[in-house]
Parts: structure tokens; C-alpha cells; sequence
């Protein structure tokens, strides 16, 4: 196990993903363990504070959410990467409020999934095409939630900048490409995308907090 | 986030909205409600409503109106909007309500001292809790249910022994013959209304309290049974689902397992058809419909990748209806999807396509092998014309990036018309 591998925890209630994440990544990470239901994940989690919890969205007794509730006021600097077997992104985002940062689908390739932990693992946000257009939909400038005095201009509205970045997420672009298209550093990119994941988490945007209060019903 | 109500009054504190209590209900939650909402004891409460039926019966009255029209806590809608909500229930309600008035009119036309000034209130409570137990949601049924149960002399215990079944029986027979002697005193059929409404009230109880044990496990039988039925129905149309298309598809590709593009491409038909069925079953692209910049995208996303056996990976912001422009914008986007399939050897191609006020936009991207823009094969060259020519006779442009090795992304976009 080389040092400066990132600790990482699987969670996820079938066994023939946790196995195929396992095998795939074994050797460019260090698995700390592996939970297939809620309650054990979240002890375990809390026991060894591993640096990236790979969340599985859909599990019986709460899901994804209830480990990322239970865990993240105990655990702050514990990183959560979602996986989700849809790529619907109303079925992830009220991850991404409770604190994830980031999600992937189940059928991510091996490298692409490992790129997307070292993200996370460094503090980064990850962005698929389609959390990105969600975004740009729930922060579109015809939203008609938006009353003119409940505007926080740091939360609820994009800037151009980041705007231009997520519409080239959402065009395929990975964030190399998109730091040669604009012709910035990898780095400032990186800050962009975390700036949106933040206003993402933060903002009171009607769309957003309506899925969240949805979810919080059921 | 909803903001929780307390379970029971804060005194001094009046809590906003006003909604039927659950935890501290003992019948409809009503006057628990009313303490949480004033901020006030519920017992005082309670005593307020007590005094106010036994004085005229309008606090009956008005308890009857509020458990019909309050939301209990948790639920959005209150039971009189569910009744009416439903047609059947609606014209029921309606025929109850006129039968009860139309009694309570025949009674005071031939001017026989009835209930007096109770007459009103109590026979339209009456319709009113019958209203309450047809519109009641389930969990409501559930808590009405265990008062029944619960109450006294009617309550079933759950081992009964002989002492209570002869007590049950003594006291029921009891009731049942009181009741009888009181409406046989009668003289003539409208002796005195008073004496009929009091022996059919001793005549209900005694039948109640005999039949009380029937009667409840009939109830949950019988709710228990269309519980169970429900569950066998839902599970057979899962089956079929499941047996016509998965199994179908598991079965296709046990015999396609050495052709790996077309095992690929029958997981993926099968995975977004599944999908679509699981979380979005109201979304069916009506082919009589013109259809909409997005539903057309989509379609185009499933073609392609059961034709070529690649993946596609569709964002659409945003969407607008499909006139002619959009339509064409559409085909330059399939033809640039069908070309970043065929010759990429990507195995994914991304499609970003967004709506803004002022134009309609369509990026089609593969990380394929990508070509020398200036030496385009001759092939390959038709199809980058046609999309050009395409956008332009519809007003729009369209730009071709492409690096050897990189990968290639066609940008068309569209003025909106006005």
C-alpha cells in the first residue's frame, strides 16, 4: 500500500458492485472496508474516518442519505463521492445538499471512477454532464421563483464564468479540456466548480430546496 | 423543510398553522389542534366544546365542521376536500345531506317537539361523522378503528372469557328489549318523537354491544383481505413487466454472447427501458404529438445508440417547441451524432443542446480519433456539407473543431424565432 493513496470506503448493498469497484481499484487505492446496509456503514465509517466514502444513492433503510446524515457532523473530513445506478439527477441532488460532493454513475469506467475519487479526495467537486445541466436549469435566469428581495447574489446566482464552465461540463468536457478552452489553470477550473457545488449546497433557489423538501417527505 | 408542529399546546406560545393534532387527539384531534394553534390547554379546550354542545349543540356542531374541514398535522388536505374530490362521494354526501335536512324539515312541518333545539345540530354531526369515516385516510381509519375497539363495553379483549362473553350478552339483550318496550309504548306512529329517537338510540347500543366482536373482526378482515389482494396484483404486473422485457432481453443476450456490440447494445435498450419504467412512467413521447425540441433529442438519443451500439450522453437545458428550424436543427445534430458514431471509435458521444431566449443551441462531441479539418476525407466531407448547407437554409451556422487524436465537436446553433 503506497503512502499518499487515498483511504477509501464502499458502501453500496450489492455485493457484485462493491466486488467489481473492489477489483478494479484495488491496486491504485487503499479499501478500508466495505458496508452493504446503513446502520453498519455508518459505525464503521465513524471508526475508521477513511479520506472517501463511495455513497450508494438507493439502499433500503434511508439510502445513501441517512449514512451522509448520521456521518458528516461526527466525521467532518470525511469526503462523500455518491453512486447512483440512475443518472437522473433529482434522485442525487439532495446528496449533494446533505454534503456530497460530487457523484457518478454505476456504469463510470475504472479510470474515470478513479480520477473522480482523487477529486474528491483532494477537496474537489465532481461534476457529471448531467448534474451540470441540472444546474444550469435550476440557476437559469428565467427562474420565476425568485422574488427580488430573497436574491443572495453570492448563492443564488451564477457567474458568467462559472456558467461558461459548467456549460462545457455539460458538453464533455473534462477539466483539462475545459482549462485549454478558456485558456485558465486546471486549478482555477477546480475552484469554479467548487464555488457552484458550494452555491448548490447553499442556496435557497426554489427548484432546489423543493427537491429537497420532496425527498425529506418520503 | 417543513417546520414540525409540536406534538401537544405550548402554553403562551400560539403555533402557526392551524391543523387537527395527531399525537394529542383522543377523537378527531380537533380540539388538540385548537390548543396548539391558541397555545392554550387542550382540557380547557375541551370543556369549552363540552359546555358549548350540551348548551345548544352547536359546539357538536362546530367540532363535526372543523374535524371535516382542518388537514390533520402531516397531511396537506383536509377530509371534506378528498369527499369532494371524488365524484361518487360527492353525490352521496349531497343525497345524505338533503335526506337529513328533508327529515329534520318533515319533523318541524307536523310539529312534534323532537330533540328540540338538538335536533339540528345532532342529526348533522351524524352526517358529518359519517363523512369523516368515507374520507378518512387510511392512517386516520387506523386511529378511528382503535377508539371503536377501545371503547368501552364494545371493546373486544383479546382473550375473551365466558364471565365476559355472558356479561356482553346479558347487557346487550338488556338494551336490545329496552329499546323494544320503549318504541312499542308509542301510540299511533308519531306519538312523540322524543320517546322514538331515545329507544332507537338504547335499541343501536344494545345491538352494538352484541354485535360488536362480529363486527370489528369482519372490518379488519375484510381490509386485511383488499390489503393482501393489492399486494398479489401489483406483484404479477412487476412479474409481467419483468418476464416480458428483462428476462426477453437476458435470454437475447445469452445467445449474442460472442458479438460484444451487440450484447452492449441490448443492455443498454434494456437498462433505459427499465429505467424509464421505474422512474419515469408518465413520460410516453406521443407520436401524434409535433413534440418538443427535448422529446425529439431524446428519441434521437435512443436511435442512435441502438443502431450504432455506442453510448450517448444527452444534457438538455432548457426547451422550446419543434417548428421547422428546430427540426432541422435536430437532423445536422443527428448526422453529426451518426458521424461521431461511425468513424470516432469513441465509445461515447456527448450531445449538449440548451434553449436561451435568443437561440437554440446543439454541441455534439466525441473523444475519438478526431481529423485534420483541412484534409477531410472525401466521405466524410459530404456529411460536414450537408450539415452546413442544412443550417444554412434555416438561418443558423454551425462550426467544426476537430484535432487528430483529441477528438471532434460539431457547435450548430439557431436564432429563435420571435
Amino acid at each position: 500500500m503506497a503512502a499518499g493513496q487515498p483511504r477509501v470506503f464502499l458502501v453500496d448493498d450489492h455485493e457484485l458492485i462493491r466486488t467489481g469497484i473492489r477489483s478494479e481499484l484495488s491496486g491504485s487505492l487503499d479499501i478500508v472496508g466495505e458496508a452493504d446496509e446503513v446502520d453498519a456503514a455508518i459505525e464503521m465509517i465513524v471508526e475508521r474516518t477513511p479520506d472517501v466514502v463511495l455513497l450508494d444513492v438507493h439502499m433500503p433503510g434511508g439510502g445513501g442519505l441517512a449514512v451522509l446524515n448520521a456521518v458528516s457532523h461526527k466525521c467532518p473530513d470525511v469526503r462523500f463521492l455518491a453512486l447512483s445506478v440512475s443518472d437522473s439527477s433529482e434522485d442525487v441532488i439532495s446528496l449533494i445538499r446533505a454534503g456530497a460532493r460530487g457523484y457518478v454513475t454505476k456504469n463510470i469506467s475504472g479510470p474515470d471512477l478513479l480520477d473522480a475519487i482523487y477529486r474528491v479526495a483532494a477537496g474537489d467537486a465532481v461534476f457529471s454532464p448531467r448534474l451540470a445541466g441540472f444546474v444550469l436549469d435550476a440557476f437559469s435566469l428565467e427562474g420565476k421563483s425568485l422574488e427580488a428581495g430573497d436574491v443572495d447574489p453570492d448563492l443564488d446566482l451564477l457567474t458568467p464564468r462559472e456558467r461558461q464552465v459548467l456549460r462545457l461540463i455539460a458538453r464533455g468536457y473534462s477539466y483539462r479540456d475545459i482549462a485549454t478552452e478558456l485558456e485558465i489553470s486546471s486549478k482555477t477550473v477546480e475552484s469554479h466548480v467548487s464555488s457552484v457545488l458550494r452555491k448548490l449546497q447553499l442556496s435557497n433557489r426554489h427548484q432546489l430546496s423543493h427537491w429537497a423538501s420532496e425527498r425529506h417527505l418520503n | 423543510m417543513s417546520i414540525e408542529s409540536p406534538p401537544r399546546a405550548v402554553i403562551g406560545s400560539p403555533h402557526r398553522p392551524f391543523r387537527r393534532g395527531v399525537d394529542n387527539a383522543i377523537l378527531g384531534g380537533v380540539c388538540g389542534g385548537l390548543a396548539i394553534r391558541l397555545g392554550v390547554n387542550e382540557r380547557t379546550i375541551r370543556i369549552i366544546f363540552s359546555l358549548l354542545a350540551l348548551a345548544s349543540g352547536v359546539g357538536l356542531l362546530l367540532y363535526m365542521l372543523l374535524w371535516l374541514t382542518l388537514p390533520r398535522s402531516n397531511e396537506t388536505q383536509s377530509i371534506a376536500h378528498r369527499l369532494l374530490g371524488r365524484r361518487r362521494e360527492l353525490h352521496r354526501a349531497l343525497f345524505g345531506l338533503i335526506l337529513v335536512v328533508g327529515f329534520i324539515i318533515v319533523l318541524d312541518r307536523l310539529g312534534i317537539p323532537s330533540l328540540g333545539i338538538y335536533t339540528w345540530p345532532f342529526l348533522l354531526s351524524l352526517a358529518a361523522l359519517i363523512g369523516v369515516w368515507r374520507g378518512a385516510t387510511p392512517v386516520e381509519h387506523v386511529h378511528l378503528e382503535e377508539l371503536v375497539r377501545s371503547a368501552p363495553l364494545i371493546r373486544v379483549p383479546a382473550s375473551p372469557t365466558k364471565k365476559n362473553l355472558l356479561l356482553r350478552v346479558l347487557l346487550g339483550t338488556v338494551l336490545v328489549l329496552l329499546g323494544l318496550r320503549t318504541l312499542s309504548r308509542l301510540h299511533g306512529v308519531w306519538g312523540g318523537t322524543t320517546p322514538v329517537l331515545f329507544g332507537t338510540i338504547i335499541l343501536i347500543a344494545g345491538m352494538l354491544i352484541l354485535l360488536a366482536p362480529w363486527w370489528l373482526a369482519t372490518l379488519s378482515e375484510l381490509s386485511g383481505e383488499r390489503r393482501a389482494r393489492v399486494r398479489v396484483e401489483e406483484r404479477a404486473n412487476v412479474a409481467a413487466h419483468l418476464h416480458d422485457s428483462v428476462l426477453q432481453t437476458l435470454t437475447l443476450i445469452e445467445r449474442a454472447a460472442g458479438d460484444e456490440s451487440a450484447v452492449v447494445r441490448l443492455a443498454r435498450n434494456q437498462e433505459r427501458e427499465l429505467r424509464q419504467w421505474l422512474f419515469d412512467p408518465d413520460h410516453h413521447v406521443a407520436d401524434d404529438e409535433v413534440g418538443t425540441y427535448a422529446s425529439h433529442l431524446h428519441a434521437m438519443e435512443s436511435e442512435i445508440e441502438s443502431d450504432y451500439g455506442v453510448k450517448v450522453e444527452l444534457v438538455v437545458v432548457g426547451d422550446c417547441a419543434a417548428d421547422a428550424d428546430v427540426l432541422a436543427l435536430v437532423a445536422a445534430g443527428r448526422e453529426a451524432a451518426i458521424n461521431a458514431a461511425r468513424w470516432s471509435e469513441a465509445p461515447l458521444v456527448s450531445i449538449y443542446a440548451e434553449v436561451e431566449p435568443t437561440t437554440v443551441s446543439l454541441f455534439v462531441r466525441d473523444k475519438g480519433k478526431g481529423f485534420d479539418v483541412e484534409t477531410i476525407p472525401h466521405d466524410r466531407q459530404g456529411i460536414a456539407l450537408s450539415i452546413r448547407q442544412r443550417m444554412c437554409q434555416h438561418g443558423g451556422s454551425s462550426t467544426l473543431k476537430s484535432t487528430p487524436n483529441v477528438g471532434t465537436e460539431v457547435q450548430l446553433s439557431l436564432p429563435r424565432a420571435t
